[in-house]
């Protein structure tokens, strides 16, 4: 096919990297290794974007009230209330934690990753196993690879729930169960796909968690809090005092409730 | 002519719909633009053809970027083609 045509420059680079830190290379570790730090490094590459995308979020946060305002305020029509959203996002230089391109770019990584592995530049002779249990050449249906996808199995929920943070609960059920849909499939790939995978799954879980640091516990609840009792928000940017003094706050939590009471 | 368009922008909008509904669940949510990339390709290939469409809704990709604004982006408002 044409896309994987396109794809041979980044396909050499990868089989490139893979035999500089493999057992022929400069750096000397197994293939199964090689394969676990030329990952590492793919995620080295992506940091400067998780930090963006961590400020972002952080930004986005900040200005969760106003946005909550907004969403109320054009819930019958949907269309309207994203563009206001964009609007908003435009007015305040607010930029959108995510966005589509950085997702899809993984995929030329990973079909490439595919590529190479189908014909492993390994020599008679090599070491091709993982742990001493699976071999990365292998397809992950044989002997002790079904337990290794598990392993990915798990890693892909732990990630996806790092993923769906900011995600509404439908979409997080659905985050959940698609990597078990995706196993049938999964069990045909190789063993060294599956290493790459779930390394970069771990990785995602790793910066998960360091996040969660960066972004200390109070910052949770104040989201929480603030946006349901909008007066202190709205004393502060005092951009939006019209529906402010409707909820009267007494208690993050209970606010909560009575913002539903407080629409009308 | 108009049909003429169409018919192989059918082969861009069913890999829109296989994306939509296998990988296209994973991200789903996650563009900042409005219509989503997804729905911005549709649009595009309906409107435009297989290779405008396709052309189209790939410079969107790429401007759905960590380093761009965002913001509401109707594909039949494209500047690229008259």
């Amino acid at each position: 096919m044409i896309l994987f045509h396109i794809l041979t420059p980044l396909e050499n680079l990868l089989r490139d990297v893979l035999k500089w830190l493999g057992p022929h290379g400069t750096i000397g570790f197994t293939w199964a290794w090689s394969i676990v730090a030329l990952t590492v490094i793919v995620r080295l590459i992506l940091v400067p974007l998780t930090v963006r995308q961590i400020h972002s979020m952080q930004n986005l946060q900040r200005h969760a009230p106003q946005m909550k305002e907004i969403q109320k305020k054009y819930k019958a029509d949907k269309k309207r209330q994203q563009e206001e959203l964009m609007k908003f996002y435009r007015e305040n230089n607010i930029n959108p934690a995510s966005s589509c391109l950085p997702l899809l770019a993984q995929f030329p990584v990973f079909i490439s990753l595919y590529l190479v592995l189908k014909h492993f530049p390994h020599l008679p002779g090599d070491n091709l196993e993982w742990l001493g249990i699976w071999n990365i050449t292998d397809k992950a249906s044989a002997g002790w690879g079904p337990v290794l996808v598990a392993v990915y199995a798990l890693s892909q929920l732990a990630s996806s729930y790092f993923m769906s943070a900011t995600a509404e609960k439908s979409q997080r059920i659905m985050l959940l169960v698609l990597p078990i849909v995706f196993i049938p499939f999964i069990i045909n790939f190789k063993i060294g796909l599956i290493l790459y995978w779930m390394t970069t799954n771990l990785w995602t879980v790793g910066q998960g968690l360091v996040t969660r640091q960066l972004m200390p516990r109070p910052a949770a609840p104040e989201k929480r809090s603030s946006r349901t009792p909008p007066k202190e928000v709205a004393t502060a940017v005092a951009a939006e005092p019209a529906t402010a003094p409707a909820a009267k706050p007494s208690q993050p939590r209970k606010v909560k409730r009575k913002k539903g009471g407080a629409r009308r | 002519m108009r049909v003429a368009l169409r018919t192989p922008a059918y082969l861009g909008l069913g890999l829109v719909y296989l994306w939509r509904c296998t990988f296209g669940l994973l991200s789903h949510g996650s563009c900042k633009y409005y219509p989503t990339c997804s729905q911005y390709a549709l649009d595009a290939l309906r409107e435009y053809g297989l290779v405008r469409g396709s052309l189209l809704a790939g410079w969107r990709l790429l401007r759905c970027n960590p380093w761009s604004r965002g913001g509401v982006d109707y594909a039949h408002d494209q500047r690229l083609f008259r």
